[in-house]
This record gives C-alpha cells, structure tokens and sequence, in this order.
C-alpha cells in the first residue's frame, strides 16, 4: 500500500490515531465474531450439544471415519453401507473441505492435549467460522468502500438470519465453512485486482482451492469473476493488472480445482466452467490487440478489430458447440437449468423440486432473512454504482446475480446474504458519514481520511473525479441543521437496534431447532420434547441386525446410517434416481407389488415418518406426492400420478380419497391401527390431525409386513418386511375351496376333552350293546 | 464379511434313532390291520404311540417343547380331536418343523380336510371315489373303486417314491384329492389314470366331477418352505395289511402280479416325510482371492475369486457328502452379475472360480438348489466389493505420454531459458560498466 500521502503529518499523532482507529477495529470485530457466535448456540443450550436434520449427520458420520482410519482410508472409503446394494464410493463423491478443516482442529487440539470430542468439534464449527467470515468480509468491504463500512458490514454478517440459518451449532455443514472461503476468495481477488499482483492472485486461487473442496457453490466464483472480467473489458478498463491476475488465478485455480476428486475433470468438461475458459481466451485475445494497436493506424485496427472479433468469436463459439456436440463437454447440467428456468426442474427432475431448499422464494423470506438490510442494500448499490471503479464493478455483479439466484431458490439465499450485508454497510456508514459529522475536526478526521486513499485510487482509477464529487456532496449537507442530524442518527439507531432485535429472536425462533428433536409448547407454557427420531434410531441400532437393510424415503438415510448405523437403500446424497425411483415405486404400489420390490433388495426394515398423531406436516404423507412423481418418472407404466388424486384432482386422505392411494404401501404403513386410536374427546377415531382428516381406510391387516416398532407419539414406524419362509405353506381361503366343507359345531367345553369320530362303536362294558347315545 | 446361511433344517433327525412318532387311530382295530406299516417303522427305529383319535389326552406338545417329532393320523372318520390338539395345533407344528402322514377314506371328516386345507389340498366330497371303469382290480365288489394304479402314475422323483420301474402295480381304494395349482410346493405323488374320477359310486352323476382323469391326486405330498414334509393320501387302506400284501390283477387288459408295490410305495413315501431321504444341509461356505486362503474384508473389482461349498446329504442317518451335476452359484447385486455351474472336486466340495464384474457394490454368492423331494438349499453370503484404491491405478499410462513430455520440456525450457536469461543481463551490465 502506498501512504505517500500522510507521511508529512506528525509521527504520534498517526500513532496515537492509527492506535486508536485499528484498537476499535479490533474490538469491534471481535465483539462481532462472540455476538455471532453467541447466538448461534440457541439450539445447543436449549436442546443439547447434537449434529441437526439430514445433511450434516453424513458430514459428522464421514468426519468420525474420517478422523478414526486417516485421511486416505477415507479417501478410499467404499460405503457399502448407503445405497444398498451398489453402495457408495464416499471418497470421490464428496466435497472433503469440511471434514478435513474439522478434522485437522480436533489433531490440532489432541496434539495440545486438549481432549474435545470430535462431535463438538463439528458441533461448532460453524460458529467459529461465522467469525472469520466477519473478518473477511470486513476485509472485503474495506477493500471496496471504507473502513467504517467494513465494520458495518462484519457487524451485520454476524448475526444476519440469511446466515445464521446455515451455520448454527450443529449445523454441520458445507455452507457454514463455504460462506468465509467465498468471502475470502473475493476479498483476495479485489486484492489481486487493484493491486496486480501475482501474489495476491495465487492466495486468490488457494483460496478458491479451499472453497472447491468446500462445496460445490464454487461453480458461482468461477462464474463471476470471469463475469467481472468480462464486464470490465467492455467498459474498456482493461489493464495489465488484470491480466496478470486474472491469467493467474484462472490456471492456478483451473489445476488446483482439478486436484478434488469429485470436481476431476469436471472444470475442463461441462458447460458450468466454459465461460471461466472463454473469458481467459478473451483477455490474450484483448492482451493482444492492445499491443498491436501501439503498432498500426487507427483504420487498420478498427477492421481488425471488426472482423478479428467476429471470427475469434464464431470460431470459439461453434468450438464449444462442436464440443458439446462430440459429448467433450457435457451439456448444463438439470439443476444449473432451473436456475434460468424454474418450472424446468418441477417437469424433468422431480427429484430436484422435491427438495423444500430449491424452491422459489417467497418475498417474505426475503425480509425475514435479511430484515432493513433489504432496504437498504439497494442505497449501498447505488453508492457504489454512483462511485463506480474496477472493484466496484465486481460488487454490483455480485449483487445483481445473487439477488437473481436469490429469487430462483430458497436455498442461494445464502449467496446473497454477505453482499446484502457489504453494501449496508456500505449504505449505512455513507449515511453516518454525511450526518454524524458535526464540525471542523471531524471533517478534518475525514478528509484525511480521503487523503490516505486518493493516492492510491489516483493509481489505478480512472473515473478520478469521483472524490471530489463527494467533497461536494459533503459540503452540501453541511447546512443540515443539528436537530435533522441528531433525529436522523437516532433513527438510524433504531433501525439498527430493531435489526438487531430481529435478527436474534429469528434465530431463537425460526433456525435453531435441530429438527431431529422436536419442542412443542404446551397451553401453560411448558415444553414438551419430542424425542422421537432418536427413539427410533436407537430402537433400530439395539433390536435389528446389524446387516440389516432398512427401506425409507431417501430424507432420512444419512439419518439412519449416522444414528442407527444400518445400512439404508437412499440417502440425501441423491445421486442414482433410479435406484430412488425404485424405492418410491414400492412406496406408491400395493403391498404385494411392494413385497416383490423389496425382496429383490432384501429390505429388512421400513420406516416411515406419521405427524398425524402430533400434527408433524414433515412427514411422509404429505412428501408423497414427490415419491409418486419421482417413481413415475422411471416406471410410467407401473405408477400414475393421476391414480392417487380424486376425480377433482384433490389429494385426501379421507374416505373420499382415490383407491389407489388407500392401498398403497405408505397409506397402509402411516396409518396402520391408526384407526383404533382415539386422540381426544372430541375427535372422532382415526383423526389425522395433520391432515385435519379421518382417514378413509381403517380396518385392514398387513399381509407382508409386520409392525416392528411405533414411537411414543407415533412419528416414526418401523415394519418388519416378512421372509418368504414365513409364508410356509399357502393354504387355500375358504373362498376359493371348491369342495365347501359343512359347519362342524365343536362339541369339546372345559369340562369335556374328549373328540367324536363318525360312527364309532361304542364299547359298554357289562351292559348289552345299546344304539348311540 | 458377513455369511447368511439360511438354509432351513429340521433339527431333528440327526441320529439314527429316530424321532418318537404319535400315531392317532379310529379304533384299535387298525392297529392290527396295518401291522406291516407300523411293523417296517418300528423296525426302522420310531417310536410310535398309538392313540384314539378321540381320547381327551391328546397332545403334541408340553411346556413348549413338542414331544413328538412325527405325527401319523390314520383316522379318517375323525370328527374332532380329542385333548388340545386341533387343526390349529397340527398347522403349528408343520410351521415348526414337524412332519405329518395323514390318510383319509371315502368318509374324512371336516377336520382332516380343514387340515389338507390348510396344506394346499382339498378332499373330496364326504362318500366319493376314485372310480376307474377301465382300471380296477378283479376283486372289485362292483363299484370300480378298488383301483390298480401303474407306477408310470407315480411322480418323477426317485427319493420319495423310490425308482419307479420295477415296482408293480398299486391297489388303491378312496377318495380322490384336489391340488391348488397356484401353490408350488404341493406334488402330486400318485395320480389317477386318465379314465379315473372322483364321484360318489351310489349317486347318479348330475354334475361334473370335482376331480377328473389325471387331475384327481391320490397321494399328495408338501414340503413347506421351512422343509416340513406333508403327505396326504385319500385312501386308509392304501397302507394296510391287506392291501400290501395281496395280488393284483385288472379287470380289463388283465395285467397281473404277485404282489403289489403297496408296500415298496408306502414304505418310501414314509421315509420321505419323516426326512429320512431327501434332506441336504450346507455344511460350510468358503470364499477367498484367487492364491490366498482367507475370505478378505472385501474384493476389489477384477479379482479373481474362488468360491467353496461344502454340501451335505442325510443318509442312513449321516452325514455325507452329496453328488450333483447341477448345482449353480449365481453373484447377485440386485440381478445375477455371474451364473455358473459348481464343479465337485475329488474332496466332495463344490468350487467355483471366476472373475468379479467392472462394477462395484454389494454382492451376494447365491447358491439356490432346489429340486423335487429334496430340501431346499439357500445359501446367500453377502461380500462387498469396491473400486480401486487411488494408489491400485496404473502410474504412468502410454496416452498420457505426450503430457508427460510436455511437462518435462517445459521444465526444461523454463530452466534454459532461465540460465539464458542470468547470462544475457550478466553480459548486458558487463558491457555497460564496460
């Protein structure tokens, strides 16, 4: 950094200053990463030190494997757990950031002799992180705008809902670790980029290393820098300080990212990665005509220019084409195609709608997850648009693809938070600059302030009038009188406070339930938990084999290996539809068309999860729609969609509901002997009550399977699925004998044992022979 | 590796000494008019305890324990069991292992077809016949139903029937039986010729006969799926004294022998349901890399693998080994990846060598031997096998040659170009303070 600038100024003042200035720095970001950290662990003080929903139960699982055999055992690692009986090749199919940074802090505290469980290592990694990605978008912003923003924005990062809902205690998962790798690889890239040089790149790009093996949203990097290259060339800002650091960081990343194995060849052979390899080819191609023009006529180049680019472009163009076309590079793959279009998804693949994360958002969700920050991002944009350079640029893309990826899934929500988070900050401390200033001396703090960064904008932007522009602006607001100020301060306090109240009762709320362990309130206030999923995990790890097959819809395979430890058919890594399709199929059919399923893959065990006693709308009813749609994707023969709606296209689960969905295994395994049970006084038997229905088929027996275990408040079933020995002998029903048999009325009571045989002799003894009695 | 051998034995029968047998009666009397058949039991080592039918005493089995391992009824007439015992009892006992010979007559009572029922048979309306106008013996009182039955009606299986050419031929009298064709596990054992049906001899025939021709079964046989041997013959007399023992002669065509194959007949299809012929057991399964002797944790893709069975067969009350052509081994991952025929080496084991598939996953080694009056062998051995470890690939590949070369002469052009470069400026400062 060049400080050219305040160099002329007293020794000890800049000390006692910049002591002063880096001290609250200090504190405040500490205070940011123990206020996020603190109140992530809402769930682990209410409930207890656990790994939450489905997800994370695999990373925890991998981890503790991971952590007992060593780094290439689980590199190498062959689940023949998951998946049953094709198994899993977990060491190739799995982004190993997470278990590899959990992994080396529990080596790293065992070599210290600090004993902690690797489980509460996982428990709280998140947390941690949440801190680094405080700090790194504190770097980030600062980068971009200000210190002063830069605060804002680590401050708002902590405890913003948007993130905080992936990264609480227990949470363990990709995204908590993803989060601070992506901020830090963009912190680093506007590093490189203002600066050029190869060093900033290459930590760039060990960055992006570290994010690939993190989790697979790195594909959003290598798409928008190349985005931000793209886009700066047409302003016509190139420079050699990008070229040197975007040439770097691409060949560096392109080899390290190549290094994971599940990503492979993927950078060099699907469309995801072409743009970042076209926007490389475009730069030598800029690189070059830049220096030809310092060697021909104006006219010359212009037709160069002209025809060169046309042609470059065609012929890059039908090469990628060509490509794909040869099967060189795969085409887009399903879910990078609902991101452009959303119903795509819904129609193709099932399986990717199914999932609650990837639907649309709502627009509540947007305030929910980001509360004043929405409105104010647009400020912090506007800002910075106003204020454009090259680093600037790369925000606003930011920002305008994440809002848009935002909108197209629940899930990326996650990808927008942190520049929501930049720009407020960027917003807020553009506010508060304009009016907390208050008179001379902390102009003068200010325009130093200016002074220290002028000369080093002055290097590299070009726009170089903007600060003046702000000089003028601040000058104009000068006139505001003290009350306007104090009013608008206080305000801007409160927004931040209400901010900050929201952002801690949603986290309480809404994102630190584990999921696994369910509260409910009672009507005085007393918690009541629901300790169910655990109870039947733990059943089926003390009472079943331990080779035993357990069949259930694919949410809670990770569940059930990680908990239970048996081996599940699917798992939430959904990476063979068929095989899904299959178990759907034997979901949705009848129970013997379901008993042939489930012999042909041995299944031992199913389970099913029924809220209708306790209102769980999680369950596998109201999933079952998806079960039918996936399974018919794969067996349209067999299994239709329309089958299991009435006739005015309603699915009920009442005596009103189609045939087909009363007699398909999940009906019959939800509401087994459900239609003896009584909730209340009020209700009438059989009284569904997430459903607010009476179920419509009531009495019925299982032929092939055997009701193994039922938790206390019935959200977990477990059957036992019959062996074909157990069926010894088919004897013939009454109905189809052909020779009916007559009524025999016994004659055998307690008192009298003895049988009757047809006309038997009867032997008095001393009497004469006398007829039958 | 984990082994499932789920092959279903009877636990009983290991000895010579055979199990202890109740025989259930209408009246004494048949005790002393099937002599033979009981005489040829006993002499093989049963214990037999003769009981009424009727009598209040009855059970088969006390404190859970059952105290039989056979059960006999040769009480056709009987109506109702006496004591505990009722059909319920006797289908509980055959799913727990037990064998039963049940023979009825022209008058089975409700309970005995309740039981065949049970089974996967149904006998004939109470009064009807096997009739037979063609093939009845010449000391027929009139009615056709004291049958002779050629041993080409017997069913194609030597080890519960014995060898069927040179038995002579068989006097039947009783009533016919209908089998369930949906149910695999029955078999006809004796069938009636092709001119038989079943109908009551004293009725007119108003309407079609339940049984006709060949359809009509007069022995028929079961083996449950847990092996528990069921054999149901319509007729009591088949078994008896008389029967065994006396000429046989048809009326028409006039065929005659000396003595019939009653005896030879009844005395095979008892030792077939009380398990004396026909039961296999694996004695032990044995898988490993081809050159190693232990089964490995799991196979890697491409290994070969050998495969051992060891396969047992109970005779005269031992153990030994069992000699078969067409014993098949299939490797299953959801549908058989490998089938191949186990070949019998000197030792009386069962081997099969192969290569495992390009695909990984979890496997089962499947040996299914099911066959006509045998037990039925199912033996499944689940392995896993995985892809290769990062360090099993092949190091250096011939296509990869040319990036080799062009790694190594960059690293070479850097290097030269390096020294060049060191040794142009040297020159280029040499010659300006020069």
């Amino acid at each position: 950094m060049v400080q050219a600038g305040s160099k002329k100024s007293s020794v000890s003042k800049i000390n006692t200053k910049a002591g002063i200035s880096s001290l609250i720095i200090f504190v405040v970001l500490l205070l940011a990463w123990i206020a996020g950290f603190s109140s992530r662990l809402f769930a682990v003080i209410r409930f207890e030190s656990i790994i939450h929903e489905f997800d994370p139960w695999f990373n925890y699982r991998a981890t503790a494997y991971m952590v007992k055999h060593g780094f290439y055992n689980f590199l190498n690692w062959f689940d023949e757990r998951a998946w049953y009986p094709l198994g899993r090749i977990v060491g190739g199919t799995v982004y190993p950031g997470l278990m590899l940074t959990s992994g080396s802090i529990h080596y790293i505290l065992h070599l210290l002799h600090i004993n902690v469980h690797i489980r509460d290592v996982c428990v709280f990694l998140a947390p941690v992180f949440s801190g680094l990605t405080a700090i790194s978008t504190y770097f980030l912003t600062k980068e971009l705008w200000s210190a002063g923003a830069g605060l804002f924005a680590a401050c708002f990062i902590a405890i913003v809902p948007g993130y905080i809902s992936r990264s609480v205690a227990g949470s363990y998962d990709n995204e908590g670790i993803a989060i601070f790798a992506l901020q830090f690889t963009y912190f680093l890239w506007i590093k490189s980029v203002k600066t050029g040089s190869v060093f900033w790149a290459v930590a760039a790009s060990l960055s992006y290393f570290y994010m690939v093996s993190a989790w697979g949203g790195y594909v959003f990097i290598i798409n928008l820098i190349p985005l931000h290259v793209f886009v700066l060339l047409l302003m016509g800002r190139y420079s050699n300080r990008l070229f040197t650091s975007y040439t770097t960081f691409y060949i560096l990343g392109l080899i390290f990212s190549m290094q994971i194995p599940f990503v492979g060849f993927q950078p060099i052979r699907t469309s995801e990665h072409m743009a970042a390899g076209g926007v490389f080819a475009l730069l030598f191609a800029v690189g070059v005509l830049k220096y030809m023009q310092s060697m021909m006529s104006k006219s010359e180049f212009k037709s160069l220019v002209v025809f060169g680019g046309l042609i470059s472009a065609a012929v890059v163009f039908l090469g990628v084409v060509l490509l794909t076309y040869a099967g060189y590079v795969a085409p887009w793959s399903g879910r990078f195609y609902s991101l452009w279009d959303t119903g795509y998804a819904k129609i193709h693949i099932p399986i990717i709608a199914s999932v609650s994360e990837h639907q649309p958002t709502t627009w509540f969700s947007f305030f929910f997850d980001l509360h004043i920050l929405v409105a104010t991002f647009p400020a912090g944009l506007w800002y910075t648009i106003k204020n454009i350079n090259d680093e600037r640029v790369f925000v606003v893309l930011y920002a305008l693809s994440a809002v848009y990826f935002a909108g197209v899934m629940v899930r990326l929500m996650l990808t927008l938070t942190p520049v929501v988070c930049i720009l407020s900050g960027i917003a807020f401390s553009g506010l508060l600059e304009l009016f907390l200033r208050e008179d001379d001396s902390s102009r003068g703090e200010d325009s130093e302030e200016e002074e220290q960064s002028t000369p080093s904008k002055r290097l590299y932007d070009k726009a170089g009038k903007v600060p003046k522009m702000k000089h003028e602006q601040s000058r104009d607001t000068d006139n505001i009188g003290p009350n306007l100020r104090s009013i608008v301060t206080v305000v801007i306090l409160l927004l931040l406070m209400l901010f900050a109240v929201h952002c801690t009762w949603v986290t309480s709320n809404a994102y630190s339930s584990p999921s696994i362990v369910l509260a409910s309130y009672g009507s005085d206030g007393t918690r009541q938990i629901l300790d169910d999923f655990r109870e039947a995990y733990f059943w089926l790890s003390q009472n079943t084999a331990d080779d035993a097959r357990i069949m259930s819809w694919w949410d809670y395979g990770y569940q059930i290996a990680g908990m239970a430890n048996r081996t599940t058919l699917v798992d939430n890594n959904t990476w063979n539809n068929s095989h899904i399709a299959l178990v759907g199929k034997a979901m949705s059919s009848n129970e013997s068309a379901a008993y042939e399923i489930m012999t042909a893959l041995d299944v031992d065990y199913v389970l099913v999860i029924f809220g209708g006693v306790i209102g769980y709308s999680g369950d596998d009813i109201n999933k079952f729609l998806w079960m039918v749609r996936i399974a018919e994707g794969e067996h349209p023969k067999d299994i239709r969609e329309s089958d299991y709606f009435t006739e005015h296209g309603e699915f009920r689960v009442d005596a009103e509901g189609s045939p087909t969905l009363l007699n398909c295994l999940m009906y019959k395994l939800s509401y087994y002997r459900f239609g003896e049970l009584k909730l209340d006084y009020r209700s009438p038997a059989g009284f569904d009550r997430t459903r607010n229905a009476v179920i419509g088929h009531k009495d019925f027996q299982l032929t092939y399977l055997e009701e193994a275990y039922t938790t206390e408040h019935w959200l977990v079933r477990v059957y036992r699925v019959k062996k074909p020995d157990e069926f010894n002998r088919p004897r013939i029903p009454i109905a189809n004998r052909i020779v009916k048999s007559s009524n025999y009325i016994t004659k055998k009571n307690i008192k009298r044992k003895k049988g009757t045989i047809k006309n038997k002799p009867l032997v008095v003894k001393g009497k004469r022979l006398s007829s039958k009695q | 590796m984990k082994l499932i051998i789920l092959s279903l034995f009877s636990i009983f029968a290991t000895t010579f000494a055979q199990g202890p047998t109740l025989v259930l009666l209408d009246n004494q009397v048949i005790k002393e008019t099937h002599s033979i058949f009981f005489k040829s039991l006993q002499d093989r080592g049963y214990t037999l305890t003769f009981k009424i039918a009727d009598d209040a005493s009855l059970v088969l089995s006390r404190y859970g324990e059952y105290l039989y391992k056979n059960l006999i009824i040769f009480a056709p007439t009987v109506e109702e069991f006496g004591g505990n015992l009722n059909v319920e009892i006797i289908t509980q006992f055959v799913d727990e292992g037990g064998n039963v010979l049940v023979a009825g007559s022209s008058v089975t009572g409700d309970v005995l077809r309740e039981l065949a029922s049970e089974c996967g048979f149904e006998v004939d309306d109470e009064g009807a016949f096997v009739i037979d106008h063609l093939n009845y013996d010449i000391t027929d009182e009139g009615q056709h139903t004291k049958l002779v039955v050629s041993s080409e009606n017997l069913i194609d299986a030597p080890v519960i029937v014995g060898p069927k050419k040179g038995i002579a031929p068989m006097l039947y009298q009783g009533t016919g039986i209908l089998t369930d064709v949906e149910n695999p596990l029955v078999l006809p054992l004796l069938t009636a010729d092709s001119t038989a049906y079943s109908f009551n001899p004293d009725q007119p025939i108003k309407e079609y006969p339940h049984a006709v021709g060949r359809d009509t079964v007069l022995i028929a046989g079961l083996q449950a799926r847990n092996n528990a041997r069921v054999v149901f013959s319509g007729s009591l007399a088949f078994f008896s004294d008389e029967f065994f023992t006396a000429a046989t002669q048809k009326a028409q065509g006039g065929e005659s022998s000396m003595k019939s194959g009653n005896e030879d007949v009844a005395i095979t299809i008892s030792q077939w349901v009380f398990k004396e012929h026909g039961q296999l057991r694996v004695r032990s399964v044995k898988h490993h890399k081809e050159g190693e002797k232990e089964a490995p944790k799991d196979y890697t893709i491409m290994d070969d693998v050998v495969y051992t069975i060891e396969i047992d067969i109970l005779e005269k009350g031992q153990w030994k080994p069992f000699t078969a052509k067409d014993i098949q081994l299939e490797f299953v991952r959801i549908d058989p990846f490998v089938r191949t025929t186990l070949k019998r080496n000197p030792s009386g084991q069962y081997e099969a060598k192969f290569k495992i598939p390009d695909v990984y996953g979890v496997y089962q080694f499947k040996v299914d031997y099911d066959r006509v009056g045998y037990t039925r062998l199912f033996s499944t051995t689940q392995v896993s096998v995985r892809p290769l470890q990062h360090t099993q690939y092949e190091r250096f590949i011939t296509s990869a040659y040319p990036y080799y070369t062009g790694a190594f002469s960059m690293m070479l052009g850097v290097f030269v170009f390096s020294f060049v470069f060191l040794h142009l400026k040297d020159d280029d400062k040499k010659s300006k303070s020069e």
